[in-house]
């Protein structure tokens, strides 16, 4: 019983301050915003998607509108952009799959909208190859553009390493370590990756349990009905 | 209680029963109906089917409202259901699941069938509206595992289209015709599109067939015996109405299960990924229901004999009445074939779940036995069951 | 089929009724609620309130008895640039006669456009062409294309008929006027659509009938 008041504590400091508290969730949206997406995308996720994360549409018209979008051509025929809306797709960066790949030494960074679920290993595998990163040992010669890291099967991937203690700074306080950094960001993909995920349960559980009423009602109707028929 | 049809026009019931007699016809269709007393839980499959059709065609109705067959945007639409439409998260979980369920039921029901002997005479036709009624859910479920254009979607399709292709005389017509091109693009898709909606009402249609068949030569029941007095029947309503309804709440939180708490177990995470042309995944292979034959054509070292035994698999099935020309109809009673199905039952398991591992030499050789029992039951036990069971 | 009916048990019927009845009503109670999520998913996920997207347009180029047509919020937007013939036209009392709604009393325009050539300066119109009856892009009658043409708009669908200002006739099924944008003219020759300096309030919902 030594353990009670330290989650008693724990407990309360998580009912007492849910504002400065955030979930891992929206710590890796932050990290999404501040770290993937300059070179990933969600293409099919909308920013107005993040309402259900908990943020204030506010918040999501705030980071739109700092998004451009390309917008067809001027009169002179040169690409023009608009602002992004709530209701637009979280683009990569990249206007379209050439220039990815030029700035990636011919490699197109994926798209993340459904990475945790078709990633062999999901959530758990991107960030243990967040956090496999390691100096390539003696004798092993790397491509350009290519960075050794543990977690894949060849030893090596295309993407820098993202992560740097103390990149940025969570509202809430908490450490921006890369561990921290690494586990938040692939929760928030993981979320990303089960749309309506948290609803889908909670709607689950009501149908179950009037179903479960249900055969009660009509088990106990066809017993009486079937009273010494059989 | 006096007939409607004797009361006079004032009575709206005897006026509309003398000009359209549907509350009479559902009376003795559905309520006074004569059921056997001693109908097991097996026999409620048929119901959970109807009722998993209902939702796979409503469901399927609202999908097409927001689905565009279009290879540019028929992923980024599925996205949309999944993510931004009302409710589109659960609209389609309910068609996904619903594949699943229709289909356990299917091989459930046909598994009854063959062993309680339903298909035996005077049921052939029931017997064979209901493998024609399998045939269609099939091409219909192909079709619309094309329709997301996924990464399995494309490969799945581009499989059996050459498979298609293979088959001596029609295949390559057919292909073509599925096809409307030299690669599988734009023009199937509309194609499959159409194919899948035009099918999932066909399938309602053959389904009324095969209920008025069923009202015809009426259930069959565990004894094999069919009933000759009223004394061993019981109306459809109260009696199985009621059971059924039991049977299907228990059936619907399965479903619910399936929807609510486990969408992604049986279906393939590559899905997720739009369709490559320039790359197949590394790991394909078929959704579940279609892992038994998919195992077959895996299992025989040509294409054109797998394409044959993989589609024999199912025409056994409809040659069967006539394979087995014993009296006797449930397996029960029946000494070879009580030991023999069961094992071909496993075979079709066994089947299934090679079909879903990659192909290593040891799954390869559990196909091939499991493929060899499933014919050898059909083609050999059955015949020789009913020559011995005939003369004694 | 005696046999099958049910035996009347005087203990047990009564039961069976009510449960019967309840098993029935929370039955139909359960496939309502299961249309719910089906009808919903009929409501447009894009239907979010349209912040009045702004158009510039540049008029230099539009001579007097020209007119051009504009896309603004998927509305046709017609822009004329009147001659004098035209504004004299527009003020002839016997022309004002055959008309529902001369003054521009119901609330079709902005307050800046509520006078009697209906936009913020006479010499140009701004209205967005859609018919006030059921919807179709009216046509605008060149002025001195046919003997009786004096630069108005006929509707081809039901032959409603709206002067240059788009006043509607009163012989025409149309019940109201052409709506008209906010306008705003930031030099002589440029002109923002969506928003009215004149009358900064006003938003497209509160036009009457569009």
């Amino acid at each position: 019983m030594t353990h009670w008041p330290r989650n008693f504590l724990l407990a309360t400091s998580l009912t007492v301050l849910p504002a400065a508290a955030s979930t891992p969730a929206q710590r890796g949206l932050m990290v999404f915003q501040q770290v993937c997406s300059a070179c990933h995308g969600l293409e099919h996720v909308d920013y107005g998607d993040m309402s259900s994360l908990g943020l204030s549409t506010d918040e999501i018209r705030k980071w739109a509108a700092d998004q451009q979008l390309p917008n067809g051509t001027d009169d002179n025929g040169d690409p023009k952009t608009r602002p992004a809306t709530a209701t637009d797709p979280i683009l990569s960066p990249y206007p379209n799959e050439a220039v990815g790949r030029l700035a990636n030494h011919g490699l197109l960074p994926p798209d993340l909208s459904r990475l945790a679920l078709t990633l062999p290993g999901g959530a758990g595998e991107i960030r243990q190859i967040l956090l496999s990163y390691a100096p390539a040992p003696a004798g092993v010669k790397l491509d350009e553009g290519r960075y050794y890291n543990t977690a894949l099967k060849w030893k090596h991937i295309g993407m820098p390493p993202p992560l740097q203690d103390g990149m940025l700074t969570y509202p809430d306080g908490t450490q921006a370590t890369p561990a921290q950094m690494a586990g938040d960001v692939s929760a928030f993909l993981d979320w990303v990756a089960h749309p309506h995920q948290a609803e889908r349960r909670r709607i689950g559980i009501y149908v179950l349990a009037y179903l479960a009423l249900m055969a009660l009602l009509t088990f106990l109707l066809q017993r009486r009905i079937w009273k010494g028929r059989r | 209680m006096t007939s409607p049809l004797k009361t006079p026009d004032t009575d709206p019931r005897g006026w509309f029963e003398r000009r359209l007699p549907v509350m009479s016809l559902l009376r003795r269709e559905y309520v006074a109906f004569p059921m056997p007393r001693n109908l097991n839980a097996l026999w409620s499959f048929g119901a959970f089917l109807i009722v998993t059709m209902v939702f796979m065609v409503a469901s399927g109705l609202f999908l097409a409202i927001n689905y565009t067959p279009d290879i540019t945007q028929a992923f980024a639409s599925v996205e949309a259901i999944d993510r931004q439409i009302p409710s589109g998260w659960f609209i389609r979980s309910l068609h996904m699941g619903g594949v699943t369920m229709l289909f356990a039921c299917l091989y459930i029901h046909i598994g009854r069938s063959l062993w309680y002997g339903s298909y035996k005479a005077p049921r052939e036709l029931l017997w064979l509206t209901g493998l024609g009624l399998m045939l269609m859910v099939m091409v219909t479920a192909f079709a619309g595992y094309v329709l997301p254009w996924g990464q399995m979607s494309y490969w799945g399709a581009t499989v059996i289209l050459n498979a298609v292709h293979a088959i001596p005389l029609i295949g390559q017509p057919l292909s073509e015709l599925l096809l409307g091109g030299d690669t599988l693009g734009n023009v199937a898709l509309h194609r499959l599109f159409v194919l899948h909606f035009t099918m999932a009402f066909a399938i309602l249609a053959a389904i009324a067939l095969h209920v008025a068949a069923l009202h015809v030569v009426k259930s069959n029941n565990p004894s094999g015996i069919d009933p000759v007095s009223p004394s061993q029947t019981l109306p459809f309503h109260p009696y199985y109405t009621s059971r059924d309804g039991f049977a299907l709440c228990l059936f619907l939180m399965v479903y619910a299960g399936l929807v609510f708490f486990l969408p992604d177990l049986l279906t393939l995470a590559d899905n997720y990924v739009q369709a490559n042309p320039l790359v197949t995944p590394r790991d394909i292979r078929p959704e579940w229901y279609f892992a038994p034959f998919y195992a077959i054509l895996r299992a025989v070292p040509s294409r054109l004999g797998g394409l044959l035994l993989a589609s024999g698999s199912l025409a056994v099935l409809f040659v069967l009445p006539w394979l087995d020309r014993s009296a006797v109809r449930p397996a029960t009673r029946r000494p070879m074939v009580r030991l023999s199905l069961p094992l071909a039952f496993a075979a079709f398991i066994l089947l299934g779940i090679a079909g879903m591992h990659a192909p290593t030499p040891a799954w390869l050789l559990a196909s091939r036995v499991a493929m060899a029992w499933w014919f050898i039951h059909f083609l050999l036990v059955m015949p020789l069951a009913s020559e011995r069971e005939m003369s004694s | 089929m005696t046999q099958s009916e049910t035996p009347p048990s005087s203990d047990g019927t009564r039961r069976r009724d009510l449960l019967a009845t309840g098993t029935v009503v929370l039955g139909c109670a359960g496939a309502c609620a299961l249309a719910v999520p089906f009808v919903e998913s009929l409501k447009n996920p894009a239907a979010t309130p349209l912040s009045d997207r702004l158009l510039h347009v540049d008029l230099s180029s539009l001579t007097p008895g020209q007119d051009m047509t504009l896309r603004w919020r998927d509305w046709p937007v017609f822009i004329q640039h009147r001659t004098p013939e035209m504004l004299a036209a527009l003020q002839a009392p016997d022309h004002l006669a055959t008309l529902r709604d001369a003054d521009s009393k119901v609330l079709q325009q902005p307050k800046d456009a509520t006078n009697w050539h209906r936009s913020v300066r006479p010499e140009y119109g701004v209205l967005i062409g859609v018919c006030t009856h059921l919807g179709c892009v009216p046509s605008f009658e060149k002025p001195g294309s046919t003997p009786e043409a004096k630069g108005g708009y006929f509707c081809p669908c039901h032959g409603s008929h709206f002067d240059a200002a788009g006043r509607v006739a009163r012989r025409a099924p149309a019940p109201c006027n052409l709506p008209v944008p906010p306008v705003t003219f930031l030099s002589d020759t440029k002109l923002r659509i969506g928003h009215s300096a004149g009358d900064p309030g006003f938003s497209m919902s509160d036009i009457q009938q569009i």
